[in-house]
Order: structure tokens, then sequence, then C-alpha cells
């Protein structure tokens, strides 16, 4: 009898006239979604390589191992033609340089804000928004509608029982609408394939993990719509509160989860950071000049009575001054972090209560789980910035020695010969080698990877969370029907 | 008779109970979106303030105006930004200003705080573009295919009832419960804005009046189409679907999909490119730089140490000066290219998109709220006439470009190292520069009356669809069968 259930629900399913439609619309959408999401990815790694190569060559036509500086770009990663998430509103690049600290900018939205008005589509875009309403639409009657057609009486008038009846009822919705929505997924795995994208072990088993999830949320709306049906008499009633729990889930729960948080917790902006950054390093450099100043003088005085030695007590003082700047540049650096750090802990405090909050919604559960999945999430940007950062510091490692081996350190060098009688000259001397620096052994950024194991454990929480939804709503469906007046 | 049917009908929703629970969704949200949007202006205002204190607090123990090397200016937070937030969180609000050469404008709302950029805003473009169309559709759906259902369509046309005035009565009808309803959810969100504080300009009033306007001919569109489409089927739950297929489609996917295809086929030069481009030249003025650096011959009388720094410091600008022109004539050229680029992208993109009325919607309200695509050519058009500003004043303070790279100052003391007297004028405290006196950014938003030209093609569009649908739905229903 059970079987017998399940088979006649999937036959309404699949029988039903809306089915072909939007089947049908749900397939052209799943395709086109991986489709521009591999296009979009492959344009990327373009002008990743392109950009790569440009940092190569803006390393190899510096002159000198003073004034060199390089930058950093974000590497695509073939998960985000599913999820792209962050990727388009974090910033693509970050330079490395001596006078700051990592900070990704120019993201691919403020570059060409035309794509910022409508946004990218995604998989885990169709997914949220019309495999959820399509996953309402096919359940929202799913007891009541019977129960109008007269057909609840006559299945009851056989030795069915409710709880059998209502799990046939879900296993049969679940079966008739996931079953078809595989064929496109298939298909747009093969697409995939067929393009030729570089997929590891690592990201096949990201790719499951996150079609899993994608499922799970679909299955959530499903039983959340035998659930609505099973709770009112009249289906029109179920449809609109159906419809409107779909509304307040994807649309309204998850924007107002993190505005509350926004609001709750404050968050200083970076602009004003920078502001207290830089006033803080302006009054170090003023420092610095001034004790410099005041060395000259008492060099000069003492220089005016020995010329021999002047030129090689310059150097000295030229090389004390050097490590007084670095030593500078380094308290700068710290005071910065120190502020970033701050700035962080706190931003990560809105994070959690945001997440919490927005977490009531499945579909926000989704996404985050989603995201983190493609690692297009929010921890990509501290990711990024720590890795450059770290990178930073070897890199500069690096030049300082490079500096120190080569006596090169892109000064400036300025003479002013002042002779008694003969005439006041002076000669600016710029340290620049006219051959091409060897560059061979620069250490080169490598972009931060996250192990699997890194990225799951996070996810738990919003499987276990879309799981735990699933099963609330099932036993609300099967509470309500046990109650429910089948006449 | 016609009097009689908009009675109905209107009695008819308002009494219904799809009616309550929607409006009711609608009403509640129309209000958060605005209380929303007035507490995240008021936000951004106090963080704005904070920025530019602090900017000018960076500043401060200065002595000299050769000191300044760069200055910082913000796009300043706008009432119906928050409200029609467009393009405005994602483009960058902060320019740094040097005095010449690029101005590097960064930290967007979502790279700073991606937190928001992963659900973005809710703000009252959105909903009226997902859900009152959405309430639009609800409520048209079943106008004509319902009656039928429910038997009394038959009973209408017992009456000497022209089909002409029982479909315009409907159409008229229900537009009025809809946008009566809505603009009273309206008008009790925007007496929130002055109750927290914010005071619109007239000119703002004006703009926001449109925006609404804007709003409202949308849900006609959709309410019409939902007529049109009712009154071509027969069964209101096919209405329904088709209606809804419609819906997903105009809202999530011709725009997307419109601005993705205008990308693949006009090419614009990127950013990236342009970079590409403007290093190999930045390496060769860089030499051409050093080389002319090293030229520098003094002429002038022995111990006039400050014409020797007057000297230097002249050759040293003429030499910023003409490497900063080579590249500025080499950039603009480039961007003058990529701007164009963007141009033909765009109206392509716009031309694909305006198929569906939701980028007709988006495009007006946010040329009307100053938030269209435009805003980051604009920002960096004023950061520009800025710059020029304050170079001008620099140069007024100091007597040089400002940005130039290497100058030399002369502190008394270097002059006469032995010179007691200037020993003790140095201890006197230097003065301060007075930040008072650096010219202020103003960020000039828009004329109303470019704003709403740019918005009228896009409301006339609309308005075109309501005629294109209401005719449909006319000749449509002209043709049903009642029975």
């Amino acid at each position: 009898m059970f079987i017998t259930l399940v088979q006649k629900e999937l036959r309404a399913i699949i029988l039903s006239p809306k089915f072909v439609g939007t089947f049908a619309v749900c397939s052209v959408l799943i395709i086109i979604s991986i489709f521009t999401g591999i296009s979009e990815y492959k344009t990327m790694v373009n002008r990743y390589e392109a950009n790569s190569e440009l940092v190569d060559q803006e390393l190899r036509q510096s002159t000198s191992w003073g004034r060199m500086n390089t930058k950093v770009y974000r590497a695509p990663d073939p998960m985000q033609i599913f999820v792209s998430g962050l990727d388009y509103d974090i910033g693509r690049w970050s330079s490395v340089s001596g006078e700051r600290s990592a900070k990704l900018k120019n993201s691919a939205y403020s570059d060409d804000p035309i794509y910022a008005i409508f946004r990218f589509i995604d998989f885990s875009f169709i997914v949220q928004f019309v495999l959820t309403l399509f996953a309402i639409l096919f359940t929202f009657n799913a007891i009541n509608g019977e129960r109008e057609d007269g057909t609840l009486k006559l299945v009851f008038s056989n030795s069915v029982s409710r709880a059998q009846y209502i799990i046939a009822k879900a296993l049969g919705s679940w079966l008739g609408l996931v079953i078809p929505i595989c064929i496109p997924i298939l298909l747009g795995l093969l697409l995939i394939l067929f393009y030729n994208i570089p997929l590891t072990m690592d990201h096949w088993f990201r790719i499951g993990l996150f079609l899993s999830l994608s499922l799970l949320l679909f299955t959530c709306f499903i039983i959340l719509g035998v659930f609505i049906s099973s709770l009112t008499k009249s289906s029109s009633v179920s449809f609109l509160t159906a419809l409107v729990v779909w509304v307040v889930f994807i649309m309204i729960v998850p924007r107002a989860g993190v505005m509350a948080a926004g609001n709750i917790v404050r968050v200083p902006r970076i602009a004003e950071i920078e502001g207290q950054i830089s006033g803080f390093s302006k009054g170090r450099w003023e420092q610095f000049y001034q004790k410099m100043e005041e060395g000259w003088e008492d060099k000069a005085r003492e220089s005016s009575h020995n010329d021999e030695q002047s030129d090689e007590m310059l150097w000295a003082k030229m090389e004390t001054i050097d490590s007084l700047r670095r030593e500078i540049e380094k308290e700068i650096d710290q005071y910065g972090l120190r502020l970033q750090e701050d700035l962080r802990q706190r931003k990560s405090a809105q994070e959690k209560l945001a997440f919490v909050l927005s977490r009531f919604s499945p579909a926000s559960a989704y996404q985050l789980g989603a995201m983190a999945l493609a690692g297009t999430d929010i921890r990509v940007k501290n990711r990024y910035e720590d890795a450059i950062n770290e990178y930073r510091n070897q890199f500069y490692q690096y030049v300082e020695n490079k500096q120190d081996e080569t006596g090169d350190n892109g000064h400036i060098m300025m003479a002013i010969t002042m002779e008694e009688d003969g005439p006041m000259d002076m000669s600016i001397k710029g340290s620049r080698s006219k051959d091409q620096l060897d560059i061979t052994d620069v250490p080169r950024f490598v972009r931060p990877i996250v192990s699997l194991a890194e990225t799951v454990t996070p996810v738990v929480v919003d499987f276990g969370l879309l799981i735990l939804y699933i099963l609330l709503s099932f036993t609300g469906a099967f509470v309500a029907f046990l109650r429910y007046d089948v006449r | 008779m016609l009097k009689v049917i908009i009675e109905k009908e209107i009695r008819d929703l308002i009494s219904s109970t799809k009616f309550i629970i929607t409006f009711g969704a609608c009403a509640l949200l129309i209000m958060i979106a605005f209380y929303v949007g007035t507490t995240r202006f008021n936000l951004n205002q106090a963080y704005y303030e904070a920025s530019r204190a602090e900017n000018i607090r960076s500043m401060e123990g200065m002595t000299d105006w050769n000191e300044l090397e760069s200055n910082r200016i913000f796009l300043a937070p706008k009432p119906l930004a928050s409200l029609v937030s467009g393009v405005s969180n994602d483009i960058g609000r902060t320019a740094v200003i040097e005095g010449r050469g690029n101005i590097p404008i960064e930290d967007s709302r979502y790279n700073e705080d991606p937190i928001f950029a992963i659900f973005r805003f809710l703000d009252l473009e959105f909903i009226f573009k997902v859900l009152l169309s959405l309430f639009a559709i609800l409520l048209g759906y079943d106008a004509i295919s319902g009656e039928k259902e429910r038997g009394t369509l038959r009973l209408a046309f017992a009456n000497a009832l022209p089909r002409q005035t029982y479909i315009l009565g409907k159409l008229i009808g229900t537009f009025a419960a809809l946008s009566i309803s809505v603009l009273v959810a309206i008008a009790a969100g925007t007496l929130m804005m002055p109750m927290m504080g914010i005071s619109l300009s007239a000119n703002e009033w004006i703009r926001l009046s449109l925006i609404i306007l804007a709003g409202l001919l949308y849900a006609g569109v959709f309410l019409t189409l939902s007529v049109f489409v009712s009154s071509l089927t027969n069964r209101s739950a096919n209405s329904f679907l088709v209606l809804l297929v419609i819906w997903v489609f105009c809202i999530h996917i011709v725009p997307r999909v419109s601005v993705l295809m205008a990308a693949r086929s006009v090419d614009v030069l990127s950013v990236d490119e342009i970079a590409f481009q403007q290093s190999g030249l930045r390496a060769q003025l860089l030499d051409e730089f050093s080389e002319g650096m090293e030229n520098f011959k003094f002429t002038g009388a022995n111990d006039d140490v400050d014409a020797l720094t007057n000297q230097l410091n002249a050759h040293m600008d003429s030499l910023s000066n003409t490497r900063d022109s080579k590249m500025q004539s080499f950039s603009s050229r480039l961007f003058e290219e990529r701007g164009n680029g963007q141009k033909t992208q765009e109206s392509l993109a716009f031309a694909l998109a305006r198929i569906s009325p939701a980028t007709s919607l988006s495009l007006a309200t946010s040329y009307l709220a100053g938030t269209s695509v435009g805003l980051k050519n604009r920002f960096y058009d004023e950061a520009k006439s800025y710059q020029e500003q304050y170079g001008s004043f620099l140069k007024e303070k100091t007597g040089l470009n400002a940005g130039g790279g290497l100058r030399i100052r002369t502190s008394s003391a270097c002059t006469a190292a032995e010179d007691k007297e200037n020993e003790e004028a140095k201890k006197e405290k230097p003065k301060g520069i007075d930040t008072k006196e650096l010219p202020e950014f103003k960020y000039t938003d828009v004329t109303p009356a470019e704003s709403v030209q740019a918005a009228v093609a896009d409301m006339g569009l609309l308005l075109f669809f309501n005629f294109i649908f209401f005719a449909g739905a006319f000749v449509a229903f002209g043709r049903y069968d009642v029975r």
C-alpha cells in the first residue's frame, strides 16, 4: 500500500501540466547558470594570468632593490562557478608595499558597476530563488488539495494509516521533484567536464557536499509546503501562507538579521582607521626628520674640522639613518596592525551575531554553507590579507637582504659642495643600475590553501540546521495531519 | 455602471483575506524599508563625519603646507541613496587626493564590510521590484478566470454590461485598491523620516515622489499583465503559474543575463589592461626622471642656499610636471577608450534588459536617487576638479605644485648652524597650519532636471508596458468565453 501511495504521488506530480513548464524553466536556468559560471570563470582565469604576468614584468623592470614593490592578485577558483558568493564584492588585488599593510581593493563590482546593478547569476542563486519557489508551488496543496478534490476521503476508505499516508505523500513529492532536477544538474556537471575546468578530487568532494546542501534546502521547502498544507483547510489560504513564508525566509530574514547585527554591533570605518594610521605615521616621520636634521647639524660641526673622515662618516651616518627608517616603518606597521586587529575583532563579533540571527532562515543557512564550501565566504578577505601580510614580510626581508648585499638601497644621494671661494655646486645621484636585476629567487606569493577539513567544519552547522528544519517541518506536518479533518 | 464595477472591485479586494495578508506583509516591509533606510543613513552620516574629522586630525601639528602629502575626500551619504541603493554600496567612497595624477578611489561599502554584501540591503527599490510586483500578480491573476470559476462572471453579464466597461472597471478598481494601500504605507514611512531627524530638501521630495510614481507605474505593469494573462486562460491556477514564471524571468533572469550578454559582445578595455600599459610607460618615465634629476645644475651666487633650494625645487617640479603630463595624456587616451567601450556596453546591456520592466524600474529609481552607474564617474570627475582646486591652493601656499616628488626644505638651522640667535628662534614653537583654509570638497549632485530627464525614458517605457498589457487584456477579454 505504501508503495502504491508513493507511486501515485510521483505520477500525480510528473503528469501534472504545471510540471512540464516548471521543469523546463528550472532546467534551462540551471544550465544557463552553470554555463555563465564557466565562462565567467574562464575570463577571470585569463585576467588573472595576464595580471600575474604584469606583476612579473614590473618586477623585471624595476631598476633598484630599494624601490621594489609588487602586487598580489586573488586567484580564481573553479568552485565559484557554483557559488560566486562574495567574489565580486571583495577587492581583487592588494599592493605589497613598505608603507602599508595588505588591503584588498578594486572589487569587480566597483571596477565595473554595471554588473553590480543586477549582480551575477549562479547556481546557488537559482536554488535559493527558483527551486524553493517551485518546491512550494508543488506542495502547497498536497493535503488540502486532495481534500478539496474529495480524493482524501476515498484514500482513507482503504486500510491506510494516517502516518503511512503522510510519509508516502512527503516521500512521493520529494522523489517526484528531486529526481527530475538531478537531470539538469548532471548535464551541468557534464558541461564542466566538457569545458575542461581543472578540478581536483578535493573540488569534486566539495561539489558533492554543495549539491547535497542544495538538495537539503530544496527538501526543506518541499516538506515546509506539505506542513503548511496540512495546517489549512483551503488550498488558496495555504498557498498565500506558503508564499508569505517563502518571501520572509528567502528575502527578509537574511537581510534583516544582518542589518540588525549591523545596528547592534558598531564597527568603525576603515577610512577612520586609516586616518588614525596616517596621523600616527606623519607624526613619527616628523620626529624622524627632526632627529635627522639634528644629527646632520652635529655632523656638520664635527666634519668641518676633519675633511678626510667626512665621507666615511657620511656613510656611517646614512646607515644609522637607514636603520632608523626601517625601525619607524616597523613601528607604524605595528600600530596599524594593532588597530586592524581591533577592527577585525569587532567585525567578527558583528558577523557572529548577524549569522546567528539570519540562520533562522534555512535559505541563509544554505547560502552561508554554500559560500564556505566554495571558499567565497566572508573569511576569504581576512585569509588573503593575512597571507599577503606574511608574504610582505618575506618579500621585504628578501629585498632588505639584497639591499645590504648590493649596497643598492634606492637612495638618492645629494651632495652640495661649498668651498670658501670656489663655486657652489650641487650634484644629485639616484641609485639605479643599468643592468637588469636578477629576480629569479624573489619570493613568490602562494595563494592561501584551505584544507578540506577547515572548509567542512563550519559547514557542519549549516548541514545540521537544514536537517533540523526538515525534521521540524516534517514532525509538524505529521502531527498536524494526525489531527487533520479528512472529510 | 463603470462606477459600480470599480466600487465592487475595491470592496471585493479589500475584504478578501488574500488582500489583508499581502497588504499587511507589503505595508510592513515598506515601513521597515523606510526605517532601515533612515537608520542606515544616520549611521553612514556619523561614519562620514568621523572619517572627515580623522582626516583633519591627521594634519594637526603640521607646521608647513609642504608636509601635507595627501588629503582624503569622501562621498557623502545621501538620504535617497538609502532608499534606493543602486550602485552606491559597490563603488569606492574614499578618494586620496595628492594634487596630481590618477586618483585612487577605494573603500566600497561592500568590499569593506562584505557581511552586508552576502544578502545585500533591504531597500525600497527592492521591495518595489520584488514584492510589489508579486503583490500585483496576486491581486490580478484571478481577475477574470477566477470570476469565471466562481460563476460570477456569467452573473455580471446577465446585466446590460458592455465587456469594455467591465474590464476597464476591473482594472481601475484593482489598481486603485493596490495604489491606495501602498500609498498609505509609504506615507507612514515618509513620516518616519522627519521623526528620525532626516529632513529632505524640496528637490529630494520631488525625486522621492517620482520614485514612488515609478513604483506605482511598475506595479501597474504587473497588474495589467496579470489581468491580461488571466483573460487568456480559463483556469486561475494556470494563469498564476504562467505569471510566476514571467515574474521569475523579469526580476531575476532577464536583467542579469542581458548584462552578461552585453559584456560578452562588447569588449571593454579593462582596468588591468590599462594598468599594464601604464606600467610600461611608468618605468620609462622613471628612467627619464632620474636622468633629469642628475642633470641638475646650480647657477647662482655662492652661499645662497635659498636660491639653491628654490632652483632645485623648481627643477624637480618641472621634471614632475613633464612626467605627469606625459602620463596623463597617455592614460587619458586609454581611459577614454575604456569609457567609450563602457558606454556601448551599457547601452546594449540596458537595451536588452529593458525587455523586463524590472530593469526600467531599477534604472529610473536609481537615476532619480542619484545612485545610477554614472555615480562612479561623477564622483571621479568631482574628485578630479577638487584635485585641481587643491593643487592650486597648495601652489599658492608653498609655491610648488603638489605631489611633485622629491623636494628640499631648509630649516633656518641648516643655513647657519652656529648662529646662536637662530638656535633660539628655532625653539619658538612654529605655528601650525590652519586646516580650515583647506578647500572643502562638496559633491554636487545631478540637478533634478537632469535626473528626471534620465529617468523619463524608463518611466515612459513603464507607461508603455501598461498600455500594451491593458490593450492586450482589452482585446483578449473581448473574445473571452464568459460561460
